[in-house]
């Protein structure tokens, strides 16, 4: 049977793309390090697909249809959303695995949103870059990659006890599906960061820690019970992405977390926090 | 919801082709075919972003809307339109 063998959580900051001079050479070298510290934990973890929760930021879904989460099960492409250095290409992806995961919810009360063809978006595909690609030009194989998107940007959001059930069903069915695939899964999001509100720029090193040395526990009480008005408060609109967080923390069921990197990039707008699970 | 019908106009004005030509052809006619009063259109057509945020606009959508459709394109003065001093913007085109 196929198995979870690790996970990550990482940033998805398009900053970096077009302003990568924005910060000090040697904070951005951190980050950008950071990064290569995670293919490199791909390629250590021997996975041969990775799972990638992010969220969409309205590119993707607009306003008509707003899935509480929805998974790619067909044909992928992406981003939408080109950067300097992030262009449109083809994404390898797992598609039996995806319609399994998929069908195995349904019997179990989730029912997916599924996507036969998805055009991600930069949550999905920095990590996709920076991480997977990384990790198959370091090791030489062929990686694939799920895309999986929860309502953690726009609203009627996903509730962050069901991100982390539905991690729980994630690894439920990874783990019944007849393969011998070893399945890393990432969680993408930024922590702290205010998008496109007058309080852009700022960052709370504060909430960050506090996020990160719940993951590191994996205290999922602790995060769950933070309420949207006190993240929203304390750590802006972006920061209700720790449901990728969560959701990737329940697929992965590790015992602890351990901190890659952290750093606070004004210049990048966003508390920037990489663990490893 | 008021809120609902300022972000289905953002988000077309900031993703579709066909209604970014209509708008910049004729704004105020583009805009007729929505149920808006007189201050919904002119909360669009002078890009009040901070009113629109006020009445629940998702900060994303108005920031894509000021990227893609407002005269300078300029963060820094979408950000004092929000009444920020900040020189820092989340925009992914700088």
């Amino acid at each position: 049977m196929a198995e979870i063998v690790g996970g990550l959580l990482v940033p998805h900051d398009p900053i970096m793309f077009v302003a990568p001079d924005g910060p000090e050479k040697s904070i951005a070298e951190k980050v950008w390090g950071a990064y290569e510290v995670c293919a490199q934990k791909i390629v250590d973890m021997d996975a041969s697909t990775v799972i990638i929760i992010g969220n969409d930021h309205y590119m993707l879904f607009g306003t008509t249809c707003l899935p509480k989460y929805c998974i790619a099960t067909g044909y992928v492409e992406g981003p939408l959303d080109q950067l300097p250095g992030l262009k449109k290409v083809p994404v390898n992806n797992h598609e039996e695995l995806a319609r399994f995961i998929a069908s195995e919810g349904s019997q179990a009360g989730f029912d997916w949103a599924e996507a036969r063809s998805f055009t991600t978006d930069h949550s999905f595909s920095i990590p996709y870059t920076l991480i997977v690609q990384r990790a198959e030009e370091i090791s030489g194989r062929t990686i694939k990659a799920i895309p999986v998107y929860l309502a953690s940007a726009v609203d009627p959001y996903i509730g962050k006890e069901r991100s982390r059930q539905l991690g729980v069903q994630i690894r439920e069915a990874v783990n019944r599906f007849d393969s011998d695939d070893k399945v890393a899964v990432i969680g993408s999001g930024g922590i702290s960061h205010w998008v496109g509100t007058k309080d852009s720029g700022q960052i709370n090193p504060d909430f960050d820690k506090r996020i990160i040395e719940l993951c590191c526990s994996m205290d999922y009480e602790q995060l769950v019970a933070y309420t949207d008005e006190q993240v929203l408060e304390e750590a802006g609109n972006g920061a209700m992405e720790i449901r990728n967080f969560i959701c990737a923390m329940a697929a992965v069921n590790a015992e602890s977390g351990s901190l890659i990197e952290y750093q606070p990039v004004p210049e990048w707008v966003t508390g920037l926090g990489f663990i490893e699970l | 919801m008021k809120r609902d019908v300022l972000e289905r106009i953002l988000w077309s004005l900031s993703v579709d082709r066909f209604s970014k030509e209509k708008f910049k052809e004729n704004a105020e006619k583009y805009l007729s075919r929505f149920p808006l009063d007189q201050a919904d259109v002119d909360m669009i057509l002078n890009f009040d972003v901070k009113k629109m945020q006020e009445v629940g606009v998702n900060p994303m959508l108005t920031m894509g809307y000021w990227i893609e459709m407002s005269p300078d394109k300029d963060m820094a003065t979408y950000n004092q339109k929000l009444g920020s001093l900040s020189g820092l913007s989340a925009s992914i085109k700088g």
